[in-house]
């Protein structure tokens, strides 16, 4: 009788271990972490959600899938989480998906937008969607998650940023400026020209707009950082990048809005207070193929994607601030932007 | 060389005429065996097939996409009606199987290969297929295989007038008109093709939302359209012909089922027109030909979400000589010089592109017995001004007992591809500095042909083969944000492909059972390659059908399985596998001179649900009837 308790409890025990390896995934989705979006080969449909939790320390792949038991859609381009929703914008299925932040079923589709690609919380009720092929960004009322109106920029756009009551919007593809928006009466105030291809920009805790001008693929012009001061809409200071084939991009900033960091054959750092651009990357990239930036705003981790040769499944590299390698992950097809939890 | 074949066999038929001109109940049967001459009148060593007249006939209002998917085991990669279709021959890329008209090679310039949804099957008298090594006897890049599209005289002396109307499901009209009139000396036919389709079939789109829900495919509409002139003219031992044949053709593109359309943002135009002329001077002894072509491709494809305005016109002239002589008791020596000029016009490309290519080819081809034969091909090619590394192909065929039709080939290749326009020049990544990819092909085929009884002929075919494809372009991310082409990729496929047909005729029934079965691996070589099958190649296809002839009625029944294929590099992620039953009636009757055939056929019978390219909804059940009137005279 005593054996067969020892075994019944063996069992038991054993049986349990297997079952804690196996915590379902909502445990960790409301933890903290990273979502990253698998952008999949455009028309492909192939493109995931990967989740990494800090609290399990692994990576968690096709999210979207499982959860909701249909394709997230061709090409997630971004995501932001806003309340209790996450709202992941598809780039080529022309939607957003509104999921909930620790669940992420669905709870809604926002349809009907023309290649939309980041989007911005302007005021609690209200979101800008930047379009790469269309002229206008579209309004998304928060509270019924539907289209609310256009704001016709005469020009694509890319990057977003809002700061206080206007917003900033980059002309990337073969554009050279940056559109400002009065979010009050969502009409625009202002264009600011910067250098060629506005990528990505962001805001220090100055109050001044870094963007980062990848200086576009026919590498005629060279790359630039450009230092626009949102008191006055003006540029003040250009660092432009010493050499003509670099192709910089991902400006990120800390929490403190005073370390920011890009991409530029391997991560770079800049602090706000530098004169000029770094000269070597704070993490190389060697054989790899550093795609997208991503820096955690509660403990500054540095996450990079690889998307290794665009076919197979990419990476996903963790660092530490001072670009120690902490883990290294297996995500989808072409990781791609982050979203931090 | 590729006339003398066709002489031969057009010698051969024309011997046959009188018993054609008195039973002239035509019966539909597969490819009539003439043993003994079988050696001379093939490359020995090579496997060759052809979807003869009987099969273009009643696919004739079906593109060669349709008939190659459902009638041989070439893999057709198709986005769904009136969608671009590709080959995919023995797991190998859709630019590695070349399509050639009468022996001209007329893929695209610019893609390096053709949509062959855009040929309709109606505009060709045979379809041949060259099996890897068998392609290097038209001339090189064919590693997969060469699709070669025949239309050649038939010297009769009448006149044929054939009007074939048709309607099918979604929105589907389509027509056939030709005319073909002449003697033994002089022979003109014209023909013209129009099809147009609104393809709006229902779909269940199980992607876009959590319920899934019934769509109706929109923008999906095909406008083709085409015309030909052949004119022949025969003298003595020579003969002249002159062929004009223009296709036009405008598509809109639907997307996939994850990506929700307005209006009509995705639409392609083609338009080509192909000119030959050709001289064949045939003595018993020596053969001596030229061929001529001009060759002109439009193609203009415009994206209005992506903001893509392309504009893309080729124009090629093509040159083909040869001379074929008997040499010492059983051989003879072929040679062949062949010319391309390519120049393209494209807002894609940095400006007017010009690329000629030049090739020389010698072979040997013996009979060292009737029952033992060889081939030996040596081709040199001049790409502008490089001079490549020979390519070469050995053949050997034995047939191993002497009474029967028991045949052993074995044939090993050196296959040379140059590099596709775009692949050189395309603006941004286009690689001015790209070698060619090469290939070395392997095959093993055995082939067996019995008279069972009066009544009851049987066809076996198996064949092994291995493809080792290297310096394959392939383009990837560079050091700046744009992908560029380099020769890094190479590719291993093997696999084995058999096939059987069974033909029993009594008195006035003819039936005809054909199946095939082809299996390939294919996978990236490299020393850290996990080798996992190529996407979207299926490791298992089959086909079969079924037919039956009685008097005037005929019914097939066609199946076509196609296994699982990949769509993730790693294997992890695949569409599955379907079986597609298909039947095909109709009534023939003779009255006089003319004839009056009715075709009702139903594709999908069992309305099967299935993806070919995932998220891109195919269509179930679909009808189409047929009618064809023809008057002889």
């Amino acid at each position: 009788m005593r054996k067969f308790f020892i075994l019944v409890s063996v069992l038991i025990l054993v049986l349990s271990c297997t079952k804690i390896n196996d915590k379902p995934i909502d445990t960790y989705l409301s933890g903290s972490g990273v979502f990253i979006l698998n952008e999949g080969n455009f028309r492909s449909g192939n493109g995931s959600l990967s989740y990494y939790s800090y609290d399990s320390a692994k990576i968690y792949n096709d999210l979207f899938l499982n959860i909701n038991k249909r394709p997230l859609g061709d090409v997630p381009n971004s995501m932001v989480i806003f309340g209790d929703m996450a709202y992941i914008v598809v780039n080529n299925s022309g939607k957003i998906e509104v999921v909930n932040k620790n669940t992420l079923l669905a709870q809604s589709t926002i349809d009907d937008l023309i290649s939309p690609r980041n989007m911005a919380i302007a005021t609690n009720s209200k979101a800008y969607v930047t379009s790469i092929y269309s002229d206008s960004i579209a309004i998304i009322n928060l509270n019924n998650n539907s289209i609310s109106g256009y704001i016709n920029l005469r020009r694509t756009s890319e990057a977003i940023v809002v700061s206080g009551s206007k917003a900033y919007i980059s002309n990337w593809v073969g554009g050279n400026e940056i559109m400002v928006v009065n979010i009050a009466t969502d009409k625009v105030t202002d264009s600011i020209q910067v250098g060629a291809e506005p990528e990505s920009m962001v805001l220090d805790k100055n109050g001044m707009l870094w963007v980062l001008c990848n200086g576009g693929w026919m590498r005629t012009t060279p790359a630039e950082m450009n230092i626009i001061n949102t008191g006055t809409n003006k540029v003040v200071k250009e660092l432009v990048f010493p050499d003509k084939q670099a192709s910089p991009s991902c400006l990120n900033i800390d929490r403190n809005g005073e370390n920011m960091y890009y991409l530029d054959g391997g991560v770079r750092q800049l602090n706000i207070s530098s004169s000029a651009l770094p000269s070597s990357p704070l993490i190389a990239e060697s054989e790899r193929y550093f795609y997208k930036l991503g820096i955690n705003p509660s403990n500054s981790d540095i996450f990079v994607t690889d998307a290794a040769d665009y076919q197979k499944r990419g990476y996903v590299l963790q660092y530490r601030k001072d670009g120690t390698l902490l883990s290294t992950l297996t995500a989808d097809i072409i990781p791609g932007l982050m979203c931090f939890k | 060389m590729k006339y003398t074949f066709i002489y031969i066999a057009l010698i051969l038929t024309i011997s046959l005429n009188g018993q054609i001109a008195l039973h002239k109940d035509t019966i539909r049967i597969s490819e009539v065996v003439i043993s003994g001459n079988r050696m001379s009148s093939e490359i020995p060593g090579y496997r060759k097939e052809s979807l003869d007249s009987s099969v273009v006939t009643s696919y004739s209002h079906r593109t060669v996409a349709e008939v190659l998917s459902l009638k041989s085991g070439i893999f057709i990669k198709s986005y769904g009606m009136g969608g671009t279709a590709t080959p995919a021959f023995r797991g190998t890329g859709a630019g590695h199987t070349q399509i050639a008209w009468n022996g001209i090679n007329i893929n695209n310039p610019m893609l390096g290969q053709s949509d062959l949804s855009l040929f309709p099957v109606g505009m060709t008298d045979n379809i041949q297929i060259y099996f890897g090594g068998a392609s290097m006897t038209l001339g090189s890049g064919g590693i997969g295989g060469t699709i070669n599209l025949e239309t050649k005289p038939d010297w009769k002396n009448e006149t044929s007038a054939t009007i074939s109307p048709g309607i099918g499901s979604f929105g589907t009209y389509s027509g056939l008109v030709s005319l073909k009139t002449g003697n033994e000396s002089f022979q003109t036919n014209t023909r013209a093709f129009y099809y147009s389709a609104e393809n709006d079939f229902r779909y269940l789109n199980t992607v876009n939302s959590s319920d899934p829900a019934w769509e109706t495919r929109v923008n999906n509409q095909v406008k083709n359209k085409g015309l030909m002139q052949e004119l022949y003219y025969r003298w003595q031992k020579s003969v002249l012909s002159a062929r004009i044949w223009y296709q036009s053709s405008d598509r809109n593109l639907p997307s996939s089922m994850l990506i929700q359309q307005q209006g009509t943002p995705e639409r392609q135009s083609d338009e080509s027109v192909r000119a030959m002329f050709s001289y064949n001077l045939d003595k018993s002894a020596s053969v001596l030909y030229f061929t001529g072509a001009w060759l002109m491709n439009r193609l203009d494809y415009v994206n209005t979400l992506a903001s893509i305005d392309s504009r893309n016109i080729s124009n090629s002239l093509s040159f083909k000589a040869g001379a074929e002589k008997n040499i010492l008791t059983a051989s003879k020596l072929k040679l062949a010089i062949s010319e391309e000029l390519n120049e393209v016009n494209s807002n894609n490309y940095g400006g007017r592109i010009i690329r000629n290519t030049t090739a020389l080819s010698a072979s040997v081809e013996s009979n060292l017995s009737d029952r033992l034969g060889t081939n030996i091909l040596v081709r040199e090619i001049l790409d502008e001004d490089k001079f490549l590394i020979p390519d070469f192909s050995a053949g050997l065929q034995f047939r191993l007992l002497d009474a029967e039709e028991d045949i052993l080939k074995a044939n090993i290749s050196r296959n040379s591809k140059i590099p596709t326009l775009n692949d050189l020049y395309w603006s941004p990544g286009g690689n001015p500095e790209l070698k060619n990819e090469y290939a070395y092909i392997y095959e093993l085929t055995y082939e067996l042909r019995r008279k069972i009884s009066s009544s009851i002929n049987i066809k076996y075919s198996v064949s092994a083969f291995r493809n080792t494809i290297k310096d394959m372009v392939q383009w990837r991310p560079g050091a700046y944000s744009y992908w560029t082409a380099e020769n890094i990729r190479n590719v291993s496929s093997m696999g084995v492909e058999t096939s059987l047909s069974a033909k029993y005729k009594l008195n006035k029934f003819v039936s005809v059972l054909e199946a095939s079965y082809s299996y390939t691996r294919a996978y990236d070589d490299g020393s850290d390659s996990e080798k996992n099958q190529l996407m979207y190649v299926p490791e298992n296809i089959a086909n079969a059908s079924w037919q039956f002839i009685y008097k005037t009625l005929y019914t097939s029944w066609k199946l076509n399985f196609t296994g699982d294929r990949f769509i993730t590099a790693d294997n992890t992620k695949s569409l599955p596998a379907y079986l597609l039953n298909g039947i095909s009636s109709g009534y023939k009757i003779k009255i006089k001179d003319s004839l009056i055939d009715l075709n009702l056929n139903i594709d999908n019978l069992f309305d099967v649900y299935y993806q070919s390219i995932a998220y891109f909804p195919l269509p179930g059940r679909t009808y189409s009837l047929k009618l064809l009137i023809q008057l002889n005279k």
